[in-house]
């Protein structure tokens, strides 16, 4: 007993463990942008040739702000995902201290009040950290930049609005805590009795949450439609479909309950018909909410990442045939070195999630040792058991990465095809161009080796697990 | 192969017959009557050390006879659970060595120790005993399946067969969590019997059920035994439960405690009131 309950208590920690990185990058990440958006700004006010410093101020602003708020998000999903996936995991011990008298809601402010231990933790690692990469950030930017640029330019790192992100990330970590603790408030006493089978909740529905994510991906579509029609005649095309960009994947995002397990289930069946392959395709559709909202932040990050290199690889094709087939090699560089950042500071997002993967996927196969325990004794090897571990991380990560690429392609090519539609080039049919999508493979084959990097840590302390635990000790777990 | 090790297992065995094999007079070696389909010779396994050391086996030999169904039954603690586990490999003894037929399973490797149990073992446990994920007939499969292989024609009717004695035909298409407990522990006797295993392994297959479900699981175990030969080993703290069985062994604090023929359920209960009494 004092063995199942200490393997618990590391467990737990895991999860903790995780969600104090979560926040951390989270807050380190807000001082960086904080930081390099001050600098710029400060360097440019310093530049007497720039005219209006404060709209540059403020794009750099708006854009700072979207970036870290989609971290932000991410990093809330998975935290009140981590939460809910503890407590799903501590059913009985709540159970318990309900048994013995313990109200629901206390159980869940205990729970709660453990997202702001870990936020506050988090945060304050992240500060720390985000200041001391933002001296390296202001010397790197000095190192770049022309030294007329930056002469004269005094900027002080160390400034009181620093605090704001890791402000925001107590808060957002833990309300994310108390989200993802909502079902402590289910839990009844009885369930500290009962030795009942374990209970999937596949068919839970979400009317409300399904409806408004299939308006929004119709009007999405519908506008995204639209912006690339109106973009064969005028570039403006391209405010009409970054509306239709943002609606349809904020459908995607609200829809994921709905749309991921369907999507889980077509790539669980490429595994083949084995029974370990079966059982680990069958395991990502166990908990089909959790394993959704698992994957949706990484495609949430993935699709921004794979967007801006679709985009702009198309938009230099593009340029390229309207200049006569080759592009201005200057233009070519600032062009690149702009997506490069871009996609860096967004790949911070998909990061943040893939940090939730791996634990929440480690948690879910951890949580199932007695499950494994039975299998050993009905005599499934030890490589067996790796490999269906294995299959099943490989399952999540890379049916999450494959969406986020799709998705990506798609965006990225309206984004360029409504912009660029109206410019006449090689391409030209009737006055105007069809862009076609430029796959940027580099930018993939990054993506997919960072995806198979992804796999192997998540599979990784599950796979020690399975070959180490003793099928008596794991049948012997409560 | 199996020769080689049958002839040098058996050697040992009676070259060497330890204390514990003198006292308990375990091993049936009279082969004509009834062959053993596992033994165990002085087996210890001991927990922990120095003051909070643990003998939870002391010095155990038997040996299950073939086609018989043995109840092992024993106060808590008394180490019955710790014998099932190193008799089906699924644990290893302190010292001593254990025999399943002819194969010595104490000197396997994992590998050959999981093939084991996925081949020629059998095992129902108290609870858990499905894998939830898998319907009632994928379950029944699994170790067929883990072999990597379908089962054969002869293979397939038997399992046919079992389900249709078991009454599982109209729920081969359900998950676990859509069965009853009884429901559960009859998939769980399929899979076991479908492998037709030297051994079957039950672990107080009925613990966990209403004595009305109970009643049907054991009916269902001493029905295997008569119509098809199986052999059984099976946990119970149920003298009712017990006297199903052809035999029943009595462990006490790692020890054979007493080794007797049916019983009645009267018989037994009045031994472990008796046991009571002298460990009080
Ligand atoms: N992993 C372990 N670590 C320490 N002691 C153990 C361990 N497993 C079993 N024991 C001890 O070994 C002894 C025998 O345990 P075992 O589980 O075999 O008993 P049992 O006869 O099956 O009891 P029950 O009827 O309660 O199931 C007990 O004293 C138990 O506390
Ligand atoms: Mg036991």
């Amino acid at each position: 007993m004092s063995a199942s309950t200490g393997a618990a208590a590391s467990w737990r920690e895991r999860g903790t463990g995780a969600s104090v990185l979560v926040a951390g990058i989270s807050s380190a990440f807000g001082v960086l942008i904080l930081t390099g958006v001050g600098y710029l700004t400060a360097i440019i006010s310093a530049d007497p040739t720039v005219g209006d410093v404060r709209a540059v101020r403020y794009t750099l602003s708006i854009l700072g702000t979207v970036i870290l708020g989609v971290s932000v998000f991410v990093a809330a999903v998975v935290t009140a995902n981590t939460f809910a996936t503890i407590v799903a995991g501590r059913t009985r011990q709540i159970a318990l201290m309900r048994l013995i008298g313990s109200s629901a809601r206390t159980e869940r402010r205990r729970v709660a009040g453990r997202g702001l231990a870990v936020g506050a933790v988090g945060a304050a690692a992240g500060l720390v950290a985000g200041i001391g990469l933002s001296y390296v950030l202001v010397a790197v930017l000095r190192g770049y930049l022309s030294p007329e640029a930056v002469s004269g330019v005094t900027y002080r790192v160390l400034q009181p609005s620093l605090l704001l992100p890791a402000g925001v990330v107590v808060l957002t970590t833990w309300a994310a805590a108390w989200v993802g603790s909502r079902r402590v408030l289910t839990v009844t006493p009885l369930q500290a009795l009962a030795s009942s089978t374990d209970r999937t909740t596949a068919d839970v529905r979400h009317p409300v949450r399904t409806v408004i994510s299939f308006v929004a991906i119709g009007i999405g579509a519908a506008l995204l439609a639209a912006g690339i029609v109106v973009g064969l005649a005028d570039p403006g095309g391209m405010v009409v479909a970054f509306s239709g960009g943002v609606v349809s994947f904020t459908g995607i995002v609200v829809g994921s309950v709905v749309l991921m397990p369907p999507v889980l289930r077509l790539t669980g069946r490429a595994f083949g018909s084995g029974v370990t392959a079966r059982m680990a395709a069958q395991n990502a559709l166990r908990y089909p909410e959790r394993s959704a909202r698992m994957t949706i932040g990484v495609v949430i990050g993935v699709t921004l990442v794979t967007l801006l290199a679709v985009a702009s690889e198309s938009t230099k094709a593009v340029l390229a045939s309207a200049s006569g087939g080759t592009l201005d090699p200057a233009l070519d560089e600032a062009m690149n070195v702009t997506s490069a950042i871009m996609m860096s500071l967004v790949g911070v997002s998909a990061v943040i999630a893939a940090v939730g993967l791996v634990d929440l996927l480690t948690i879910g196969i951890v949580q199932r040792r007695r499950e494994l325990g039975l299998l050993r004794s009905l005599g499934l090897s030890r490589p067996q058991a790796n490999r269906m571990v294995l299959l099943e991380a490989t399952h999540v990560a890379f049916t999450a990465v494959v969406v986020g690429v799709l998705l990506g392609i798609g965006y990225g090519w309206a984004a360029a095809q409504s912009m660029l539609g109206s410019v006449v080039g090689a391409n030209v049919e009737e006055g105007h161009t069809l862009v076609l999508p430029a796959v940027p493979w580099l930018t993939v084959a990054v993506i997919a080796a960072a995806a198979a990097v992804l796999t192997l840590a998540a599979a990784a302390v599950p796979s020690r697990l399975a070959t180490r635990v003793s099928p008596v000790e794991a049948l012997a777990a409560t | 192969m199996y020769e080689g090790r049958y002839s040098r297992a058996m050697c040992r065995g009676c070259a060497v017959p330890s204390v514990e094999t003198m006292t308990t007079d375990p091993f049936d070696l009279d082969h004509d009557r009834a062959p053993l389909a596992a033994r165990v010779d002085g087996l210890f396994k001991t927990y922990g050390s120095g003051d909070g050391v643990v003998h939870a086996l002391d010095g155990v030999s038997i040996g299950i006879r073939r086609g018989e169904l043995t109840a092992i039954m024993g106060p808590s603690g008394s180490g019955k659970s710790t014998l099932m586990h190193i008799m089906a490999g699924l644990d290893r003894p302190t010292s001593g060595r254990a025999w399943l037929a002819d194969t010595e399973i104490t000197t396997l490797d994992d590998l050959a120790l999981t093939e084991l149990r996925r081949r020629r073992i059998g095992f129902v446990f108290q609870a858990f005993n499905l894998v939830p994920t898998l319907d009632a007939l994928d379950n029944i499969r699994l170790p067929f399946e883990l072999d990597g292989r379908r089962p054969t024609a002869e293979e397939a009717e038997r399992i046919e067969a079992i389900i249709e004695s078991l009454g599982l035909g109209e729920r081969l298409r359900h998950r676990p969590h859509q069965l009853s407990g009884g429901q559960q522990q009859r998939v769980a006797i399929a899979r076991a019997l479908a492998t037709q295993p030297d051994l079957v392994f039950a672990d107080e297959p009925t613990g966990n059920l209403d004595s009305r479900s109970g009643r049907e699981v054991l009916a269902l175990l001493a029905a295997a035994v008569r119509d098809r030969g199986q052999t059984i080993a099976m946990v119970t703290h149920d003298p009712v439960a017990a006297s199903h069985a052809d035999r029943v062994v009595f462990l006490a604090d790692g020890r054979i405690a007493a080794d007797k023929p049916r019983q009645s359920a009267e018989q037994i209960a009045a031994h472990m009131l008796a046991a009571d009494q002298v460990a009080a």
